[in-house]
């Protein structure tokens, strides 16, 4: 293959796309049957949970691809803990392609806003993360462990009342409840937005699914990650060649799939949002 | 060095060893815990003095000593109107007395009860829970409601296994938006405000911060090729 036709780079690795598609149809059946249980009282919501077999199938489905998507979630902690340069320990993760905050994010976040108010002319010189995907990387981590265990609480109530008093319930739901809220809210409206919608990605950002991205577009928005690739040589063996046209259209379907889904869910929840009964 | 590499496996053994024995124990079955205190024993089960209004309605001396989670005043006290009522609390028919009860239905004078889980989603009766009349009052000493055996009378009917803890499931869940939630049931109170405020505050930074943004690509400048 000519090094021509190698016009993107690498940015994730094939695992990495993996955890992020399973988190995909985990948190869309969860999304589903959680607004369909809520929305029982609604013909969407009753719709929703016919899906799934019902209102008292869908908790079933819920609890499971819950327990599924907490194992998931698991699975990617192993992963990121075999992936640690524990070498170079706790100085790596401080280095340029850790996800963990860093002072530098708060000022580009800074920046990147004077920027939109054309405060500032230049947009900041990004790494390989930008503090927006830091954000939802971490956000996804904690609703993890809080959805999760509030779950887990309410799906064995037998159990879980040994450990804690009853009315610990009533508290988990709402937790669960509001935390859920704020999840499919944040991935319907922000992560889609920033992901397909904005000028950059337009009609679709397939880093995640084709696990590249094209070498002109990083430049632009993220030189620093660019320049550093360049510096220490790695650049040359990070490009890749396009995916063909057979798998790129799976990939738009798949996105486009999931987009409408979601969106759905979103209008049918604030569309009826009035005639819920909490 | 190697002395304490010994005496970790040893620890490590002795540890996997206790969960081993953890996993083996017979599962508790909480539904027949003992709620009965030391001083009442079993008197719920027990004969009548016959003396109705003297005894029975309000056994003072045997004033419920046995907390439990979550129940006692205080930390959850129960609603400020029941505790207006405080003549009626005892009672083995709750609602005597009063005018034309034959002609009202529950909701009539409880409406905020029909407006939970319990009702709205599994489409219970009030009576399903709280018995035929006459309804005695909750904390009434031989109420099947009374907190030291509505686990095993009242919630076991559909939760087979439930516990006094589990009982504890505020049923009549008050709306936690609400202020006087900050009272009947602080915890939910503070927890549903902590999980709005992470909610709300998200969505103030990201938003209009997502909307720039787009706008912004919008009207940048066709980038150098």
């Amino acid at each position: 293959m000519s090094p021509a036709t190698k016009t993107r780079v690498k940015r994730f690795t094939p695992p990495q796309r993996l955890f992020h598609l399973g988190l995909m149809i985990c948190f869309l059946i969860q999304s589903a049957s959680g607004l369909g249980r809520m929305f029982m009282q609604t013909s969407w919501g009753h719709g929703l949970c016919w899906v799934f077999g019902g209102y008292d199938a869908a908790r079933t489905v819920h609890i499971y691809v819950g327990i599924f998507m907490l194992c998931w979630f698991a699975l990617h902690a192993l992963y990121v803990l075999a992936k640690i340069n524990w070498k170079e320990f706790p100085e790596c993760l401080f280095g340029p392609d850790s996800l963990l905050p860093h002072p530098r994010d708060i000022r580009q976040a800074f920046q990147h806003t004077l920027w939109f108010l054309g405060l500032r002319k230049e947009t900041p010189e990004f790494g390989r993360w930008g503090y927006w995907e830091k954000f939802d990387y971490w956000a996804v981590f904690w609703g993890m462990a809080i959805i999760g265990v509030t779950g887990l609480i309410m799906a064995y109530p037998l159990v879980s009342t040994q450990a804690i008093p009853g009315w610990g319930l009533n508290v988990a739901l709402w937790v669960h409840r509001i935390e859920a809220i704020l999840a499919m809210a944040h991935v319907f409206i922000i992560h889609f937005f920033i992901g397909h919608l904005r000028r950059h990605n337009f009609p679709m950002d397939r880093a995640m699914f084709e696990g590249s991205v094209d070498l002109h577009a990083a430049r632009e928005e993220r030189p620093a990650w660019i320049a550093r690739l360049e510096q220490s040589g790695e650049l040359g063996g990070a490009l890749v060649a396009e995916s063909g046209s057979g798998l790129r259209i799976v990939y738009y379907l798949f996105g486009y799939t999931v987009i409408v889904i979601g969106v759905f869910l979103l209008i049918g929840a604030v569309a009826n949002s009035g005639r819920l009964i909490w | 060095m190697a002395k304490t590499s010994s005496l970790l496996k040893i620890f490590v053994m002795l540890a996997l060893a206790a969960a081993g024995a953890v996993l083996l124990l017979p599962p508790q079955a909480a539904a027949q815990e003992e709620v009965a205190s030391s001083i009442r024993r079993y008197k719920d089960r027990e004969a009548s003095t016959g003396y109705y209004e003297a005894y029975e309605v309000r056994p003072r001396r045997l004033k419920p000593l046995v907390g439990v989670p979550g129940v006692e005043a205080g930390i959850f006290p129960y609603s400020p109107a029941s505790a207006k009522v405080r003549d009626r609390s005892h009672l083995a028919d709750s609602h005597m007395g009063i005018a034309f009860y034959k002609e009202k239905t529950c909701q009539t004078c409880h409406p905020e009860q029909a407006k939970d889980i319990h009702t709205v989603r599994a489409n219970l009766t009030c009576r399903q829970c709280h018995g035929g009349e006459p309804i005695a009052s909750i904390p009434y000493f031989q109420s099947p409601m009374n907190p030291i055996r509505r686990h095993a009378y009242v919630c076991a009917k559909c939760h087979p296994g439930a516990s006094a803890s589990y009982a504890a499931y505020v049923v009549h869940e008050p709306r936690p938006s609400q202020a006087s939630t900050l009272k009947k049931f602080p915890l939910l109170a503070y927890a549903f405000w902590i999980m709005v405020a992470i909610a709300v505050g998200t969505f103030v930074l990201f938003l209009p911060h997502t909307f720039l943004w787009g706008l912004r690509e919008l009207f940048m400048k066709k980038e150098k090729k």
